[in-house]
C-alpha cells in the first residue's frame, strides 16, 4: 500500500514581542509540539525541516537547521535542512516533509518554523525588510515594508469592485474576535467595527488593524505516514491531500494580474491543489488564509473560489467567514491577531486545521472534514495552498 | 557613531547593510543599466535571438536562454495608474512622504512599473498625472583595489517625478 502523509501533532509558543533568542523560541515551540503527542520521543524523529527567513539578518545565523536540531536534541538521519520562502516557509516545509515521507525517504519529520524579528534596535528589522523583496529593483524603492504595496492593492480592489473601508475593517473584527481567546496570540483582544474604523491610518486606505503586526515566535508540527502515526496516537488522522506552490514573478513590475487586485497565481495554486485533493471550493469546511492585510483575505476568498471575483468585501462584511457563515476562516485569529513570524505561520495554520479536523479546535467547526491553508509571500510573488482531509484521496 | 569592538559601527562599508544596489562593473554584469541611468536613459535588455524584452535587464533571455542580449531604451515618461502615500513610519533611509505609484510607461514590459515618486509633496499627486524619470546620486561605495586600497565608486538610482506643467 502506498505511503500517505498525515499531520499528527503540533504546537506553538507565545507569539508577540518576546524577551527571548531565536533558538529559545524554537525550543518552546518544539516542546509544545511534543507535549501534544507524549508517546512520540524526540529520538524517534528522523527528519528536521526548519523554516526561517530572517535568522541570517536578525540573529546573525545561517545554516540554521543543524543549530536548531542540536538545541532540540534531534539527531536527524534522513533530512536536516532549512527552507527560506519567507511567509510561506512553514507551508513549504510541510510540502517537503509530505513528499519525503510519502517517498519513503523519511519516516517522522518535524517541521519547525520561527523568527526573532525584534532586534535591540527596532529600525534594523524594517531596514532588513528591503531584502524580503527583490532588493535591487523593489527594495531600493523602499518597497520592503509591505503596507504601501498592499495599500495599492486595496486601492485597485476599491476602484475595480467598489470595495469599501468598512469591508476591510470587518475582516479585522472577525479575525481579532477569533483570536481574542487564543492565549498564544500577539493581539489578544476583542475589536469592534467602530474601533477598527477609528484607528490611525498607516498608508491610506490601510489603518492599524488592517495590518498584521511584526512578531517574534515559532511553531512546530510532526509529519509522518498514516501507518506510523497509529503507533503514537488514537486521534483522527489528518491527511495532506493536495498542495501547490506557484511563483510567476518576483519584481513587482512583472506582477501577473491585470491589476494588483487580480491574483492569477493564487487561482492557479488553488486549482492545482483542489485537483490533487479531488475536492472543490464548496467542499472546504474551514480555511486559514494569509490575512497579512485585511485586503489580502478579501481577495483570497475570491481567488480560492469561496465567492465570485469582486465580491470578497461583501462576503467578509456579511459574516460568511464567522463560525455561523458559509466558510469559517482564520478561526484561531489569523495573522492579524496571532501575529506573523514568517517561517512559523504556515505551521500554525496547519496545526489549526489539524485541530479542526480532529474536533479539538477552540472555535470548532462542527464535523469539519476538509480544511485548507494558504500563504502568499514576498511582494505577492508566490502563493502556496495545502488541502487537508479526514480521509485520504481514494 | 563609533562603537569600539563592532567594526560596522566604525564607518566600514557593509554590503549586507547597503540599501542600494552594488552597481559597479566588478560586481554586476548589468552595470550598463546604471551607466545609462547616469546619462538620463532608462533601459533594459532585448534578446537578439527571439526578440523578447525583459525588465529588469538580464544576462540570459528568460524565454529562449540566449545570452545574446543588448540594451534598448524604454520611455522615460508615463502616467500614474494608482499611488500610495506613506507619511509616518517610513523605513530608515527614506524621507516622508514616501510615495509609491504604479506607472504606465506605454510599452511592454513596463505598462505597470512600480516606482517611487520623488520631489512631490504629500497630497499633490493624482491618478493620471504625467511623471518622468528622475535620476539621483546615492552614496558612493569603497571597492578594494589591491595595493592602491579602496577606491570610491559613484552610484545613481532612479525614481519618477511629476512633470512640471
Amino acid at each position: 500500500m502506498s505511503r500517505r502523509a498525515v499531520i499528527i501533532a503540533g504546537g506553538q509558543c507565545k507569539w508577540g514581542v518576546r524577551e527571548a533568542h531565536l533558538v529559545d523560541l524554537f525550543q518552546e515551540a518544539a516542546k509544545a509540539c511534543m507535549d501534544d503527542i507524549p508517546q512520540l520521543k524526540p529520538k524517534e524523529i528522523d527528519g528536521l525541516i526548519v523554516a526561517t527567513s530572517y535568522a541570517g539578518r536578525c540573529s546573525f545565523q545561517v545554516n540554521t537547521a543543524p543549530v536548531i536540531a542540536e538545541r532540540l536534541g534531534l539527531k536527524p538521519t534522513s533530512i536536516c535542512t532549512r527552507c527560506d520562502t519567507l511567509c510561506a516557509g512553514g507551508s513549504t516545509g510541510i510540502i517537503l516533509a509530505r513528499a519525503m515521507v510519502e517517498a519513503g525517504i523519511a519516516d517522522i519529520v518535524m517541521v519547525a518554523g520561527g523568527e526573532k524579528l525584534f532586534t535591540p534596535q527596532k529600525w534594523e528589522v524594517f531596514y532588513s525588510e528591503l531584502a524580503s523583496v527583490d532588493h535591487d529593483w523593489d527594495g531600493a524603492h523602499g518597497m520592503g515594508l509591505p503596507p504601501p504595496f498592499f495599500a495599492l492593492t486595496a486601492q485597485e480592489h476599491m476602484l475595480h469592485y467598489g470595495t469599501k473601508k468598512e469591508d476591510l475593517a470587518a475582516v479585522a473584527v472577525v479575525n481579532y474576535n477569533y483570536g481574542a481567546e487564543n492565549p498564544f496570540a500577539q493581539m489578544q483582544k476583542k475589536l469592534t467595527l467602530e474601533e477598527a474604523l477609528a484607528a490611525p491610518v498607516v498608508v491610506p486606505p490601510l489603518s492599524l488593524y488592517d495590518c498584521c503586526p511584526i512578531t517574534d515566535g515559532a511553531a512546530a508540527c510532526i509529519i509522518t505516514t498514516d501507518e506510523i502515526a497509529k503507533r503514537y496516537t488514537d486521534r483522527p488522522l489528518v491527511y495532506i491531500r493536495g498542495s501547490a506552490q506557484v511563483c510567476l514573478n518576483s519584481v513587482t513590475a512583472n506582477f501577473p494580474g491585470v491589476h494588483l487586485a487580480d491574483w492569477p497565481h493564487l487561482r492557479l495554486a488553488a486549482e492545482k491543489a483542489y485537483r490533487e485533493a479531488r475536492v472543490s471550493p464548496s467542499d472546504v469546511d474551514v480555511a486559514q488564509t494569509h490575512d497579512c492585510f485585511t485586503i489580502s483575505e478579501i481577495i483570497e476568498v475570491e481567488e480560492l473560489g469561496f465567492c465570485k471575483k469582486g465580491e470578497g468585501g461583501e462576503f467578509c462584511r456579511s459574516g460568511e467567514t464567522k463560525l455561523t457563515g458559509k466558510i469559517p476562516i482564520n478561526t484561531d485569529g489569523g495573522l492579524l491577531s496571532v501575529g506573523h513570524p514568517f517561517g512559523a505561520t504556515g505551521i500554525r495554520q496547519g496545526i489549526e486545521i489539524m485541530k479542526q479536523l480532529q474536533g479539538r479546535a477552540r472555535h470548532q467547526v462542527p464535523q469539519a472534514e476538509i480544511g485548507l491553508t494558504h500563504n502568499l509571500s514576498g511582494a505577492n510573488a508566490e502563493h502556496t495552498v495545502l488541502i487537508y482531509g479526514r480521509e485520504p484521496v481514494k | 557613531m563609533a562603537v569600539v569592538g563592532i567594526p560596522i559601527l566604525e564607518n566600514l562599508y557593509m554590503t549586507t547593510m547597503d540599501m542600494w544596489p552594488v552597481e559597479a562593473k566588478e560586481f554586476n554584469r548589468n552595470y550598463l543599466f546604471y551607466e545609462y541611468l547616469k546619462e538620463g536613459r532608462f533601459t533594459t535588455t532585448k534578446c537578439q535571438n527571439c526578440g523578447y524584452v525583459a525588465y529588469p535587464p538580464r544576462i540570459i533571455c528568460p524565454e529562449c536562454y540566449s545570452d545574446n542580449l543588448n540594451y534598448i531604451d524604454l520611455p522615460t515618461r508615463g502616467r500614474v495608474i494608482v499611488f500610495s502615500e506613506e507619511v509616518k513610519g517610513v523605513p530608515l533611509g527614506f524621507e516622508p512622504p514616501l510615495i509609491h505609484a504604479v506607472v504606465d510607461l506605454g510599452v511592454e514590459p513596463v505598462r505597470r512599473l512600480l516606482t517611487r515618486i520623488i520631489n512631490c509633496p504629500a497630497g499633490y499627486l493624482k491618478r493620471g498625472d504625467e511623471v518622468e524619470l528622475a535620476v539621483f546620486d546615492v552614496p558612493e561605495i569603497p571597492i578594494e583595489k589591491g595595493k592602491t586600497g579602496p577606491v570610491m565608486v559613484k552610484r545613481v538610482f532612479f525614481a519618477f517625478t511629476p512633470v512640471k506643467s
